[in-house]
């Protein structure tokens, strides 16, 4: 009786880890599928600069120059916190907020202003191309 | 992105914590899961054994023994009844149950057990030798520390339960070793020690007083001697073994021994002086008592008899003895003693194996080797036909207790041979109504752990 | 759940293996009288999980891993309180179970569209407000119950998801700043403030201990992810005065403390077994009995103890199950709230809403664990699914649809009520082109 105990708890608890592990492991599946959907709620965009490519992994985008902005900027130009991305049904949008050197699409001012496909954003002196993902079209 | 990462930080940072806490709380439950069980009404005790392997207490219950045979330790080792708090199963009755958290409790075959110092013969011979005499007698081992003799009478067979507890004679229940007594001239030692410590050999050496039966001190209180027609010139040898309390007194009241020292050599020693809140000593979780007395003024009577071990002292006999082990060693450093060799845990595996611990110095190793000196020259002179047979060095007290109405005897010692490194000290109580001495004591209890440990 | 339906039934076989290994213990180890309690028990467990597993498709969620390692805890719950002190299925746990199941369903809805649930804001400080007014006036005498015929809620337990959504905040809200004498603040997180002091004091008050220091922790959450947000990472100073702040805190409150809360902090229990440490010492004392491996389902003695279902179900789980066993169980609770860390959310609402339930949880399992086994003072607490308790349950239930609500949040505009969209949509190219420079 003893043994059978000891045999049988142990049993239950190996059940109840494997079904743990089995979730974690189903977790990390489930990533994928979030990532995908996430992408395609989002138009797979992302923003880029000359030299690096900034993926858009969340609805509220903070741009600037402080170290704590999403998309960090370090150009004495770009204001700390120069301008906020958010998305809403797949379509993106940029609100300056409050910057000294402004926000410029395709060369215009804006305070407020829906983005499209290959849109240059001019932050200061920095310029970001708002584009498709290059791995997006590979899928 | 940063922020969710923030998010994801918080997170974590409280997982972390909680996991924290869990891990603690996991080995919390680990190491005092015994206590726990002993908490609740289950519990499967095993034995305790001394030196050689004897029962000195069955927490089965199941064993056959002969009428007393617990009982020349019986107050020291206890039972897990709950009359006797101050004993070794008492205070260590976790380290005798039969249950490990991984195992559970065993019921049956348990080997859960505590190995003590003692020797159980030693003891009871100890005990048988006391007779109808009342007192205690404790030995320990000064290199390592083991104690090997603990008696104290009266004692009782706890296997007999305490249905007759009303009638039990005071002091059944403890062992009188752990408590302080009045040390008589035992204490005398602690101030030749003092004294050593603060004028150092050459100056006390040449210190010479004279005892015409009593002494007038410089407050004019009589200090008597006990021998009434005196002890003439003494120097610091002489005094010790006469026991001269004039000779004393006037050390005491010398200018070259200030009571602030004294006091602080007394503290050092281990004395509550003044009321100070007294210290224990912890034998495997049994409470002893150490020393206490009261030192106000040099010229004042009580002073003097507190350095001469009446007035306000109290020393406890395990403390006495200890004493002996740093001048044995001739270290000025205590052996500490213990009582539990290791114990066992319910699978059989061995835990806990004592260690020998010294103190930190409580005297120059020269006033040590000088004190051993005057203690074995004492023996030499005074006892070698009464503890025929070994080289003893020791110090003998009597004590008035109950304001003179009854006089204690006390011896305390240390054998100096390498074969039998033993101090002890020897307590009889009332010796006016007894034939019996503490020497005897001594010479039985010495041939007996000679006789156990190299015969 | 498309190209998940492999891994979703494989979940689900998983956790019927873990409720059957369980169940294979009660039948073989378990205390019964007839076979037919554990077969109605089994019954019970597995039509549950198969009722759920067969319903959750219809709710088309992104992700189900929460919904899974929910009904892992709460059948595994029930099978544990159905077991105590001899094996039949209770009922009242397994109802609230149910409850707690459509509790999450309920959280999930609700809280799937943070942009619409930010917009509710209101409502929550108004949600609260009410809780807490009812507590001043309806509970009797200081207590934390009101009582409504046979059944009592605890009112303080509601507060705890509004408080967690109140906490909730998106960056475009942190930066909307007013300026005060010298000071730039955001009008919210002074309300915030300004209700967690209200909320604090309402539990000194009444005397519900327990529940303080859950809101306590909820709120350091919301303050560290809002106050230190705008500064580069964690600014350290903030951090360590805000640590000082709460450690003055803690001091003070230990200081001035009422007289029944210095009794609890400096109890004994051990000295005082059969008084005020009875609970605790009974409870370790149990877990000492079970041991690793624990007495067999059924057969622990901890059932005679008041509160063993609840205050302190860690030690009679521990007793029946073996410590191993309990500390798995405590392991799928940290599972379920770590499930952001695997799959991250994708909004700062959702991100604070998901810490401000784990502080939650963790808060409350530690206070209950860790007070029941004698670190901690203990105070009446309840461990998220596993104690038993209605209010408790379907808090439970619901906070944990706000952790489904943020593995598969919905991003809409809250003005626009259409379907969700299932195709991607693609930015509008041909309206109000702007002219290149």
């Amino acid at each position: 009786m003893d043994q059978m105990n000891l045999i049988l708890c142990a049993v239950a608890a190996a059940t109840l880890d494997v079904c743990a592990l089995v979730l974690i492991m189903s977790a990390y599946h489930e990533r994928s599928t979030g990532d995908r959907r996430w992408n395609r709620m989002t138009s797979f965009m992302e923003l880029a600069d000359y030299n690096a490519a900034y993926p858009l992994g969340c609805d509220e985008i903070l741009i600037g120059r402080h170290a704590s902005a999403d998309i960090r900027l370090p150009d004495l130009s770009v204001s700390r916190y120069h301008a906020i991305l958010t998305v809403s049904d797949g379509i993106w949008t940029i609100t300056d907020m409050g910057s000294k050197s402004g926000t410029f699409i395709n060369g215009v001012p804006v305070k407020q202003a829906q983005l499209r496909e290959n849109d240059i954003i001019k932050l200061g002196n920095r310029q970001l191309i708002f584009r498709r993902r290059r791995d997006a079209n590979v899928r | 992105m940063k922020s969710i990462k923030r998010c994801q930080r918080i997170i974590s940072l409280f997982i972390i914590l909680f996991i924290g806490g869990m891990i603690a709380l996991v080995v919390k439950i680990q190491r005092e899961a015994s206590f726990y069980m002993i908490n609740s009404e289950e519990t499967s005790l095993g034995m305790v054994y001394d030196r050689n392997g004897d029962v000195l207490f069955d927490g089965t219950g199941k064993g056959e023994y002969p009428d007393g045979h617990f009982i020349d330790v019986g107050n020291l080792i206890g039972d897990d009844k709950g009359q006797m708090e101050n004993t070794l199963v008492a205070n260590n009755i976790q380290k005798l149950n039969n249950y490990s958290f991984s195992t559970g409790l065993v019921s049956e075959d348990g080997k859960a057990a505590i190995y003590t110092t003692l020797d159980h013969a030693a003891n009871r011979a100890v005990y048988d030798a006391f007779g109808y005499a009342e007192g205690c007698a404790v030995a320990y081992n000064y290199k390592t520390g083991e104690i090997l003799v603990c008696t104290s009478l009266p004692s009782f067979d706890f296997t007999k339960g305490y249905d007759d507890i009303a009638n039990f004679k005071s002091g059944t229940l403890i062992s009188k070793n752990m408590y302080g007594t009045v040390p008589g001239s035992t204490q005398k030692v602690s101030t030749v020690i003092a004294a050593l410590e603060i004028m150092g050999a050459d100056k006390l050496y040449s210190k010479r007083y004279n005892c015409t039966g009593s002494y007038l001190n410089k407050s004019g209180d009589r200090i008597d001697c006990h021998n009434a027609y005196g002890h003439g010139t003494l120097d610091i040898q002489l005094a010790i073994e006469n026991s001269c309390n004039p000779f004393f007194a006037q050390l005491i009241e010398d200018d070259d021994l200030p009571l602030g020292k004294l006091k602080k050599v007394y503290e050092t020693l281990g004395y509550a002086v003044n009321g100070e809140d007294e210290e224990y000593i912890d034998i495997n979780g049994i409470k002893c008592e150490k020393a206490s007395t009261t030192l106000n003024d040099p010229y004042e009577f009580k002073t003097q008899w507190g350095c001469m071990g009446q007035g306000d002292t109290l020393v406890s006999p395990v403390q006495l003895m200890i004493w002996q082990s740093a001048i044995a060693n001739e270290t000025g450093k205590v052996t500490m003693p213990y009582l539990i060799d290791h114990v066992t845990n319910v699978s059989g595996k061995v835990k806990e194996r004592a260690k020998t611990q010294t103190s930190d110095r409580l005297f120059s190793a020269d006033t040590a080797s000088s004190v051993k000196e005057m203690l074995l020259t004492n023996g030499q002179n005074n006892y070698s036909w009464s503890i025929g047979g070994y080289k003893v060095g020791v110090k003998s007290g009597t004590a008035q207790v109950f304001e003179g109405e009854q006089e204690n005897s006390l011896l305390v010692g240390f054998v100096d041979d390498p074969s039998l490194p033993v101090a002890f000290c020897v307590l009889i109580e009332d010796k006016n109504n007894t034939y019996l001495t503490t020497e005897n004591i001594v010479k039985v209890m010495l041939d007996s752990l000679n006789n156990d440990l190299n015969g | 759940m498309s190209g998940n339906t492999g891994s979703y039934i494989f979940s689900c076989l998983f956790v019927l293996l873990a409720h059957g290994g369980m169940l294979l213990n009660v039948f073989i180890n378990g205390n019964y009288s007839s076979i037919s309690q554990v077969i109605i028990l089994a019954g019970a467990v597995l039509i549950l999980d198969a009722a759920y597993f067969v319903a959750m498709p219809f709710f088309k969620q992104t992700t189900y891993t929460v919904d899974f390692l929910l009904i892992l805890i709460l059948n595994m719950s029930v099978i544990f309180q159905s077991c105590f002190g001899g094996v039949s299925l209770d009922v009242k746990h397994y109802i609230t179970s149910i409850v707690a199941l459509a509790a999450c369903r309920g959280g999930y809805l609700v809280c799937r569209n943070h942009k619409w649930l930010g917009q509710q804001r209101k409502f929550f400080y108004i949600g609260i407000g009410v809780l807490m007014l009812a507590i001043l006036l309806l509970t009797g005498s200081r207590s934390m119950w009101i009582s409504l015929g046979s059944i009592t809620i605890q009112p303080s337990e509601f507060i705890k998801p509004l408080f967690v959504l109140a906490c909730a905040t998106s960056i475009t809200e942190q930066q909307k700043k007013h300026k005060i004498l010298f000071f730039y603040v955001v009008y919210e997180n002074l309300a915030l403030f300004g209700l967690t002091a209200a909320i604090c004091l309402l539990q000194w008050w009444c005397r519900d201990l327990g529940s303080l220091p859950t809101f306590v922790g909820i709120y350091a959450c919301g303050f560290l992810l809002r106050i230190c947000y705008p500064k580069a990472k964690f600014s350290k100073k903030k951090l360590i005065g805000a640590g000082a702040a709460l450690l003055a805190a803690a001091v003070a409150g230990m200081r001035f403390a009422p007289a029944y809360v210095q009794d609890r902090l400096h109890v004994d229990i051990w000295s005082d077994k059969n008084g005020d440490g009875y609970q605790q010492s009974q409870a370790l004392i149990a877990i000492a009995k079970g041991g690793w491996f624990g007495k067999g389902p059924g057969y622990g003695g901890l059932h005679k103890v008041f509160a063993h279902e609840n205050d302190i179900v860690f030690a009679t789980i521990s007793e029946e199950w073996g410590l191993l066993y309990a500390l798995m169980m405590i392991f799928a609770i940290l599972i379920l709230v770590a499930v952001p860390l695997v799959n991250p959310p994708r909004s700062y609402f959702h991100g604070t809403m998901a810490a401000g339930v784990c502080a939650a949880f963790t808060v409350q399992m530690a206070l209950n664990i860790f007070g029941s086994c004698n670190m901690i003072p203990f105070t009446g607490v309840t461990i998220p699914f596993i104690s038993s308790g209605g209010s408790s349950m379907l808090i439970s239930g619901f906070m944990a649809g706000m952790l489904v609500a943020c593995q598969s949040p919905t991003m809409r505009a809250p003005a626009v009520h259409n379907h969700e969209r299932q195709q991607p949509q693609q930015p509008v190219f041909q309206q109000q082109r702007r002219p290149y420079p």
